[in-house]
């Protein structure tokens, strides 16, 4: 069987976030099949579509399209030999009718003028031809999110291309259209194309694709025909089983329950459920792990219980306080403190000085407030100890924060959270990006505040960390809690099993 | 020594290129008039901050610059909680309007009628100033737009008023009543225009100075200007705080139209308003929302406004519309900083590596002699 597309030995490493994206990935595509490319986040599947769409440019090794060697300038490049990229987040004008979107840049027509109507007639056309019906005349800014991810896929057949890449496609998509969609895919492959998608949710991967490629920190795992293999093979591919960090630490002693969620509800904007009926409870000295595939909800989670987004629906107390309605800075003034995932635009100001992102939350309180004016030896004074405290090597007060490394601006993040005494602490990938260094320093402090009695949730997509550190450990999938885990039963499996979807039962057979 | 930081000197040094450049540019412009822009620049420098004459140029040029402090100062409010209000022209013209009707209307004791009068102003500017914030923060309207918009709605305000409810007398010009001269404020030499609300537009400027970086209310401010999404995690309302700060924007734009009528034109006209709301917002750009850049440019425009009336139009016959060309120029080169700032960046990163080994060899060689 011919192959659509081949890689030989690819390998890029970026110099600016130092991370190995890919390493000698090698695999074929046959014609005609869908193939899924699953792996844990950051594990480098969009790096290895960029480098096949042309966006990126590898390091060393080499493509074959349809048996040709291509060495891509642009995507412009890709177009032409056939292979179309639909990303995740789409690109339409959403002023232009669904018709001008899809042939933005090859219009129809004569002598400059566009003949609207053979437009029109081509996409009618082309809609019937891949079975995917769509009103050409629709404005594209009124259309809902599935119908967008319609207009992207008829945009990039439109440029006749035989092998399409779509990354992960299902993750904009709510429940009730991924269904439609899979069964589109397959209309797809039927009509005679390769097709390539990024998914980290098995059981679309084993419902939909001929094959299935599993990539774990830039390398390949392996490739499986999907009716060969079973979920719980992939998940513990995914994961792997190396543990590379062990963190000391003794047994927990919890004592009264700090953090209480009682059957709590999140809508985002857009009316969609993304929390549905969460409940759990953290006591003092226990570090809780809410695992998961990432945009399963945790987000929502998190800015639900530190107060940035309202919950919808239910019940959360600190302590015995009911804090539901609470905004932000009554949280905290109650002892919620949180480390954000995205430290760069949410847990830090980079714009300004070290001392200026350590004050933050402490501006309104004594002694920082000496009558209308900040003082500003207490503020250099709580920065150093934060600087000291946290062994950030070559920082000062009133250096810029945005020249400390990730590991330095993770410790202020975590220094200014714990100056404040809390009793519990949010933590959200609190060692995205670090070094191992870094980690291990992160790692350590979240014990020691445990073991003084603070309550810790940690959230995090690393499920070594999460079970490393955590004493219990609650899976999100889809927006609810999928089980619950402690003791014996943490275990890679287990979590597995739950984080796409299983239940405990599934994981006992 | 306490060294100031890179950011600091680059704050500095950008503006003083800009006026580097421009200057060299205008000389260009000034020698196709056939004067020397040596003799040019003389002039328009004695004529914009000399002192010499029964009113020295220097003390009509500060004068000048106090509208415009305040003005560059409401600006400066805005862009600090990082919205681009440029309304000021209209709360500038509302304070005025204010002023000149309320100095007619009301009859009290002239130290309470003055407050009054400011206060009036100050409040009349504050509401203008939330128009389009509220706009803003409730529907998302973009502020550029709909202060632009404003500042329309209140040049035509003004027309209305001076030619109808305040109009004075059936006289050709619309123009109201002259204040009582109880009420008017102070000028310290007469005829500069230079007086009591100078004083109060450096004190502003100062109390700017100390409210943005000092207090824990100009802190929030701050982070909601700079990073909306790390205020917000921090728990500070970023609504409030717009609001808040716009309004006090619109009261120190408003603050400038009531002493300019209280202090200098005594009477509301057509035409009051020369764009001095407008020039706010390039002084502010050019002070780099910073108050004390704000008074220094403030100063800096009116002086290249006033030396080339004084200095190059009547000594030298040379069209004053060059200071415009150099004001103009000036604003071009701060606007196209980004093409320059990588070299003098560069340029800075040289002459401190420089220094620091320069201080090293001291230092060692001072460890030998012991």
């Amino acid at each position: 069987m011919e192959h659509a597309v081949t890689f030989n030995a690819i390998s890029k490493y970026f110099a600016s976030t130092q991370v190995q994206a890919n390493r000698d990935v090698s695999f074929s595509i046959r014609r005609g099949e869908i193939h899924a490319i699953c792996g844990e986040n950051g594990a480098g599947k969009s790096t290895l579509m960029n480098i096949l769409f042309g966006i990126t440019k590898p390091d060393s090794g080499t493509i074959e399209v349809n048996g040709k060697e291509q060495d891509f300038q642009a995507p412009y490049d890709a177009i032409e030999a056939g292979i179309g990229m639909v990303h995740q987040h789409f690109k339409v004008v959403n002023s232009f009718t669904v018709t001008k979107n899809i042939l933005l840049g090859i219009e129809r027509g004569k002598l400059g003028f566009i003949d609207s109507k053979a437009e029109r007639t081509f996409v009618e056309q082309l809609s019937e031809k891949y079975s995917l019906p769509i009103n050409p005349d629709q404005i594209a800014g009124t259309l809902p999110v599935g119908l967008l991810q319609r207009v992207e896929i008829l945009k990039m057949l439109a440029r006749d291309v035989s092998i399409l890449i779509l990354d992960e496609p299902t993750a904009v998509l709510t429940p009730q259209e991924v269904t439609p969609f899979l069964a589109t895919l397959r209309e797809l492959a039927k009509a005679g194309q390769t097709i390539l998608f990024i998914s980290h949710k098995l059981q679309e991967v084993l419902d939909v694709a001929d094959r299935v490629t599993v990539m774990k920190k830039g390398k390949v795992v392996g490739t499986k025909e999907t009716k060969e293999t079973s979920l719980r093979e992939l998940a513990t591919m995914m994961v792997g089983r190396e543990v590379v960090f062990t963190v000391e630490k003794s047994e927990s002693k919890p004592k009264n329950v700090v953090l209480s969620v009682q059957n709590l509800s999140v809508v985002n904007p857009l009316g969609v459920k993304v929390l549905s009926n969460v409940s759990f409870s953290i006591r003092s000295g226990e570090i809780y792990g809410l695992a998961g595939v990432s945009g399963n909800g945790q987000e929502a989670l998190v800015s639900a219980i530190s107060g940035l987004d309202k919950a919808f629906e239910g019940q959360i107390l600190l302590d015995g306080n009911n804090v539901t309605s609470f905004d932000v800075l009554k949280r905290k003034e109650l002892g919620m403190s949180h480390v954000p995932e995205d430290r760069i635009n949410v847990g830090l100001n980079l714009q300004t000085s070290i001392r200026e992102n350590a004050i933050m939350g402490f501006q309104r309180k004594k002694p920082f407030k000496k009558r209308v004016f900040l003082d500003p030896m207490v503020c250099v004074e709580h920065t150093e100890q934060i600087i000291e405290n946290y062994q950030v090597a070559g920082a000062h007060a009133n250096g810029e924060v945005g020249k400390l490394s990730g590991g330095n601006m993770q410790k202020i993040v975590l220094g200014r959270e714990l100056a404040s005494h809390p009793r519990l602490l949010i933590v959200n990938q609190p060692t995205r990006g670090l070094d191992v260094g870094s980690i291990e320093f992160v790692h350590r402090m979240l014990i020691k505040q445990r073991d003084e009695g603070v309550a810790i949730l940690l959230v995090s997509v690393e499920l070594e960390e999460i079970m490393s550190l955590s004493d219990r450990i609650g899976v999100l999938c889809a927006g609810k809690l999928q089980g619950e885990l402690a003791g014996q039963d943490m275990n890679e499996n287990n979590i597995g099993i739950l984080m796409v979807g299983g239940t405990l039962d599934e994981a006992a057979k | 020594m306490k060294q100031p930081s890179k950011t600091m000197v680059l704050a500095a040094l950008v503006p003083l290129c800009a006026l580097i450049f421009g200057v060299v540019i205008t000389s260009f412009f000034i020698m196709l008039t056939g004067v020397s822009p040596f003799s040019a620049f003389r002039v328009l420098i004695s004529g914009a901050f000399g002192t010499s004459g029964k009113v020295w140029p220097l003390l009509i040029t500060l004068g000048q610059a106090t509208p415009l402090i305040l003005t560059g100062l409401a600006a400066m409010y805005s862009f600090r909680v990082g919205i681009f209000c440029i309304a000021q022209e209209g709360q500038y013209v509302f304070g005025a309007i204010v002023a000149a009707w309320l100095g007619v209307a009301l009859s009290l004791p002239p130290w309470l009628h003055i407050l009054v009068v400011m206060a009036a102003s100050m409040i009349a500017g504050g509401i203008y100033g939330l128009i389009p914030a509220f706009l803003k923060v409730k529907l998302g309207v973009n502020e550029i737009i709909s202060s632009i918009m404003l500042n329309s709605i209140a040049v035509l305000v003004l027309e209305y008023m001076v030619a109808f409810p305040l109009r004075a007398d059936q006289g050709q010009k619309a123009q109201s009543a002259v204040l009582s001269r109880d009420i008017w404020l102070p000028q310290f030499v007469q005829g500069s225009r230079w007086g009591i609300s100078f004083i109060i537009a450096i004190s502003l400027a100062v109390f700017a100075y100390f409210h943005i970086w000092k207090t824990p209310k100009g802190y929030e401010l701050r982070m909601v200007g700079q990073a909306k999404r790390f205020a917000r995690y921090g728990g500070i309302k970023a609504d409030p705080t717009i609001l808040k700060t716009l309004f006090l924007s619109g009261m120190i734009a408003g603050l400038a139209g009531s002493m300019e009528i209280l202090g200098n034109y005594h009477r509301i006209m057509t035409g009051f308003s020369s764009g001095l709301g407008f020039d706010g917002l390039s002084v502010a750009l050019l002070g780099q929302s910073h108050p004390f850049g704000v008074v220094i440019v403030a100063i800096l425009l009116s002086g290249i406004r006033q030396g080339a009336q004084l200095g190059l139009q009547i000594s030298l016959q040379v069209p004053r519309e060059l200071g415009g060309v150099l004001i103009a120029m000036v604003i071009l080169f701060i606007a196209a900083e980004n093409v320059y700032r990588p070299l003098l960046d560069k340029l800075y990163d040289i002459i401190n590596n420089r220094l620091t080994l320069i201080k090293r060899k001291h230092n060692v060689k001072e460890v030998d002699h012991v």
